[in-house]
């Protein structure tokens, strides 16, 4: 008796017929019945025959009925035809939710596709360029690391390289933010770069990722070349909106418009029903840049948030680290208490810099004396880096700035605002 | 028509019934399942569906069909309805009390629960979701009802969400309202064990009454639909849609079974007449002079007459298959589907403004004789040249005898064409809600409706008339409650069951009383406050004026509270002003005065006081 056998089950007083499903537990077997419903059975109750085996294949990632094969097939073998006339996107996979199918060891969404997957999933983007597909990872974004980050720099470093007019990267949501700011420090771009994912999972016909990477491939085809996140604007499938990486962030936890610029408007808007793109305000023009991959990043920088009662500690763990963030509260602060450790991790050669929790608004440490008493620690103002992006940033000033300090203090990649204007 | 001997013609019948329930929030969120208007809605928005794949790896053919069309779904929400509704945010657990209610049903049915209930998205991309999947979890399997003509087996039970309410079409797609969106529902499926339309009925009224008795299912319109399956042994399987009175079940299988045996007999007569159905023909020529308005007007705006001939068909066409419904109307509704208004046909023409010489031309043009039907359908031209291809391909299948399909419940107890049968359900898990486990040694039995009705008989004393509207009516929770307050049993019964009525025939806009105002007049009239008599003044004032409690509407209507003094000076000005007659009559001018006593005093005395303190006051001056 194996899952995709059709069987029969018997428990006390009661008959299931149907095809057994792998089961979440092992208490339970679940049995799929004729009419299209899942049962769980009560294993230590039930007598179950095996009425015929392989029904179904369900394991792996090929779950497919005996008579879908030929339909399957012609699907991975399909070969698209170059159009000279369209631009190429190379459309990287990193995992998440745009790319997910159901896992049945636990019952949740688990990453299962490839690029080419990505694009029978979703075919309103055929006839918008010519793709390259590209799986750079397979992952969660929870499990995305530096060294990942790294790896996707390189591939969109090789792609531009050979030839491709826009790049967009398929990532988990979770992340995004972080690794749509690794590529805008290591990379300089003269196409546009597009991160773009979904919030709904893609095996529900209300996904939002089929709005989002036909939004994010027209993106990659714009003028804009810099590293984007686009993603709903709206809670409506009306317009998807283009971020800079570094000034991005995930503000939700389900919503599909969750993404938003902090701090400001974002860079620019798609309308989904006319695919006319406007931005809002100037942008690095496709092909000013040179492209240039620098890609080097410290691997110990932390980044830790002060709350009132935070044992102090917490200070020793980073010890010895390159770099701290610390994500103060309201201009820049912490605990008094805190600032003679603070200090005495300065001296010792760690990297420490000060962002604020509010998230909206810039860090100013020289209104109060705990500020003054911060900057005399040695302790550095990121302006009004988001504490994410800051992390990000140093671990590449780190290890490609002269002056890590001024560099902090400067904006790199448009994570600093200049003039404090959020309405516009 | 005439009575059909059911057990010959092999009559097979199930029902489907899906009932929503009164739970205090939404079976995914906690929302409350309450239904708004339109115009109330706060915000809006629009989305797009998608098809998917299966988790069996079966692309859905009939779901990639729908989502060809790119339609524009606008939603409507309100300050009552939240982002789960919106499908921006997972689904909460599967809510409690709608679990445990439908396990009391499945206890009430003698069914089985399952150990573990998934719960499933069936794949619905019309709209009426805005996940594209209804959430769908089979509780219970394998019981049975009684009925007088058998027991009746029901396959299974489950536990649903409500779809969103459809409010109009747009001009990109369909606008919905999110307040009915995951209001729980339970779908109840019979075998196909029922025999006679009086055995359907049977079933259903049980049902129904099953359902009533946990006092935990919805009233009134939309709130619980039938479904009925239909077959005779030489007929098909149809589905009938949207039973909405429950009345009507026995006459819809009756006539159903009525449709599919003139359908037979129609089929065998076809064959033997070796009738068939010809090439599809474009006869506008025939009409271009033509009286008819219909044809006319199509015409005029630059549309075709299609025809089709079905030889051997003459006075076939025009054969009433169901009161009012003849095999034309059948041709007719699949001949709508396609966007026309209609066909016209030999049998019932010369009529509409075709004239006889036009029906010999257009017997004349598509070659048809006298045995022979001719179909014609006027329109645009591609609205007439699908809709004359679809009514062609209804005639064909006549000639085979009943086809399957899933028809509409029309308000006479006929129905009408709807769509082909569905094909399997659409399933996938719902990975965003865990398994549960149902407990059915936690869940009470409920007391069913038929030992309400003998027990408020006995312990009540009402009438077996009063007992029955009580338990089987809409304010049977609020009954018990207040009757186990100490409310006088009577009072509440001719109360909810008679006042109101009698209220809302004088116009009375009752439908404003919430439980609350209820719950307030009677404990005023068990507290002694407010006599009986003034029950329907202050009903009245409170529907009038629903934001007051009823303490409040009781004051400002001056009514209850008179003591006894006040009582006795108003009694003693009407026996004052009547002074003639009391003399003259003595006790006899009682009944008389007691009438003017009470509107005197309406609504703020007991009877029995004024009663009382009348007959003291006539004796004083008698």
């Amino acid at each position: 008796m194996n899952p995709g056998d059709r069987v029969r089950v018997d428990r006390a007083d009661r008959t299931y017929e149907g095809v057994l499903l792998p089961s979440s537990t092992d208490d339970h077997l679940v049995v799929k019945l004729e009419g299209g419903y899942n049962v769980g059975v009560d294993r230590a109750e039930a007598e179950i025959e095996t009425l015929e085996e392989d029904v179904y294949e369900i394991d792996g990632t090929d779950a497919t009925g005996p008579e879908d094969d030929d339909a399957s097939d012609e699907g991975a073998d399909s070969e698209i035809e170059f159009d000279d006339d369209l631009p190429t996107i190379s459309l990287l996979s990193t995992g998440g939710t745009i790319a997910s199918t159901v896992d049945y060891r636990t019952g949740a969404v688990t990453a299962q596709f490839d690029a080419e997957d990505v694009l029978r999933a979703v075919p309103d983007l055929a006839g918008r360029a010519n793709y390259r597909g590209r799986v750079v990872a397979n992952i969660l974004s929870e499990n995305m690391e530096p060294p990942l980050w790294q790896d996707l720099a390189r591939a969109v470093y090789e792609e531009i390289e050979a030839g491709a007019d826009g790049v967009v990267v398929m990532h988990g949501t979770d992340t995004m933010q972080y690794s749509a700011s690794a590529l805008s420090f290591m990379l300089e771009t003269p196409v546009p770069i597009v991160f773009t994912g979904s919030q709904r999972s893609a095996d529900r016909p209300s996904s939002d990722n089929v709005m989002n990477a036909v939004s994010a491939v027209e993106a990659a085809k714009s003028d804009c070349a810099e590293v984007m996140v686009c993603m709903h604007g709206s809670e409506s499938d009306d317009v998807c909106a283009l971020h800079r990486g570094t000034r991005v962030r995930k503000n939700h936890t389900s919503r599909r418009d969750a993404f938003e610029t902090v701090g400001a408007e974002p860079l620019g808007e798609i309308d989904y029903d006319t695919e006319e793109i406007e931005f809002r305000r100037d942008y690095q023009q496709r092909g000013e840049a040179d492209l240039e991959l620098r890609e080097d990043l410290a691997d110990d920088v932390e980044l830790l948030k002060f709350t009132p009662g935070m044992d102090p500690a917490f200070l020793d763990v980073v010890e010895g680290s390159e770099g701290l963030i610390l994500e103060g509260t309201g201009l820049g602060h912490v605990h008094t208490d805190l600032i003679p450790r603070i200090e005495e991790l300065v001296e010792d050669g760690t990297t420490v810099v000060m962002t604020s929790q509010c998230l909206e608004g810039r860090v100013c440490d020289r209104v109060y004396d705990t500020g003054r008493d911060l900057l005399e620690a040695g302790v550095i103002e990121a302006g009004d880096t988001l504490p994410g992006t800051a992390k990000v940033k140093l671990m590449w000033a780190l290890e490609n700035s002269d002056d890590v300090e001024e560099a902090m203090g400067t904006s790199l990649a448009g994570e600093i605002q200049e003039r404090s204007v959020p309405w516009e | 028509m005439s009575e059909y001997d059911y057990d010959e013609l092999g009559l097979v019948a199930g029902l489907e019934i899906h009932q929503q329930l009164d739970t205090a929030t939404k079976l995914f969120c906690q929302c409350p399942t309450e239904l708004r208007e339109p115009e109330e809605s706060t915000r809006s928005f629009t989305r797009y569906l998608h098809p998917t794949r299966s988790e069996l790896g079966e692309i859905d053919q009939a779901a990639l069909e729908e989502s060809k069309v790119d339609r524009e779904f606008e939603y409507l929400a309100y300050d009552t309805t939240c982002l789960v509704e919106e499908d921006d945010e997972p689904p909460h657990e599967l809510d409690a009390e709608a679990l445990e209610t439908a396990l009391e049903i499945a206890q009430l049915m003698e069914m089985k629960p399952v150990d573990q209930a998934h719960v499933m998205r069936k794949i619905v991309v019309d709209g009426s979701n805005t996940t594209g999947f209804q959430r769908s979890t089979l509780i219970a399997t394998e019981g049975e009802i009684e009925t007088s003509e058998g027991a009746v087996g029901i396959e299974d039970m489950l536990l649903e969400e409500e779809s969103a309410q459809r409010v109009e079409e747009t001009d990109d797609g369909v606008r919905y309202s999110l307040d009915r969106l995951g209001i729980p529902l339970v779908e109840i499926g019979t075998s196909p064990d029922i025999s006679t339309p009086e055995q359907a009925l049977e079933a259903a009224e049980r049902i129904g009454m099953l359902l009533r008795s946990t006092g935990k299912v919805k009233r009134g319109l939309g709130t619980i639909r039938q479904d009925v399956n239909v077959s005779i042994e030489e007929g098909a399987r149809v589905e009938i849609k949207g039973v909405q009175s429950l009345d009507d079940i026995d006459d819809i299988v009756r006539n159903e079974v009525g449709r599919q045996a003139e359908l037979v007999d129609i089929a065998a007569e076809l064959t033997e007449r070796e009738a068939s159905v010809g090439e599809v023909q474009d006869v506008t020529s025939v009409f271009e002079d033509t009286d008819s308005g219909v044809i006319a007007g199509a015409l005029n705006s630059g549309g075709s007459v299609m025809a089709v001939p079905l030889y051997g068909f003459d006075g076939i066409v025009g054969r009433e298959i169901a009161p009012d419904r003849r095999l034309g109307t059948e041709l007719s509704d699949h001949a709508k589907r396609h966007g026309a208004g209609g066909i016209f046909h030999t049998d019932e023409l010369p009529a509409y403004g075709v004239t006889e010489d036009e029906v010999d031309d257009l017997r004349d043009a598509v070659g048809a004789g006298p045995e022979d039907a001719v179909a014609i359908v006027a329109a645009d031209t591609d609205v007439a040249e699908a809709a004359i291809d679809a009514a062609a391909e209804r005639a064909g299948t006549a000639l085979e005898g009943v086809p399957e399909e899933t028809r509409d419940a029309n308000d006479d107890g006929t129905t009408r064409y709807l769509r082909p049968l569905p094909g399997a359900a659409r399933m996938y898990p719902e990975t965003d809600v865990p398994p549960v486990e149902p407990d059915p040694s936690e869940v009470p039995e409920p007391e069913l409706l038929t030992e309400k009705v003998e027990r408020y008989q006995e312990e009540y004393d009402l009438g077996e008339g009063l007992a029955e509207q009580v338990a089987y009516g809409e304010y049977m929770p609020l009954f018990e409650d207040v009757v186990a307050d100490g409310v006088d049993p009577t009072l509440a019964a001719s109360t909810l069951e008679s006042t109101l009525t009698e209220l809302r025939r004088d116009d009375v806009p009752v439908e404003n009383l919430e439980r609350e105002h209820l719950e307030g007049v009677f404990a005023m009239a068990e507290s002694g406050d407010l006599p009986n008599e003034g029950v329907p003044d202050l009903l009245t004032a409170l529907a009038e004026d629903p934001d007051r409690t009823a303490e409040e509407a009781a004051d400002e209507a001056g009514l209850g509270g008179a003591d006894e003094e006040e009582v006795r000076d108003a009694i003693a000005e009407v026996v004052e002003r009547n002074e003639e007659q009391v003399e003259e009559e003595g006790m006899q001018a009682f009944s008389g005065l007691m009438g003017e006593c009470m509107g005197a005093l309406r609504g703020k005395a007991d009877g029995d006081l004024v009663s009382e303190l009348l007959r003291e006051e006539i004796q004083k001056r008698a």
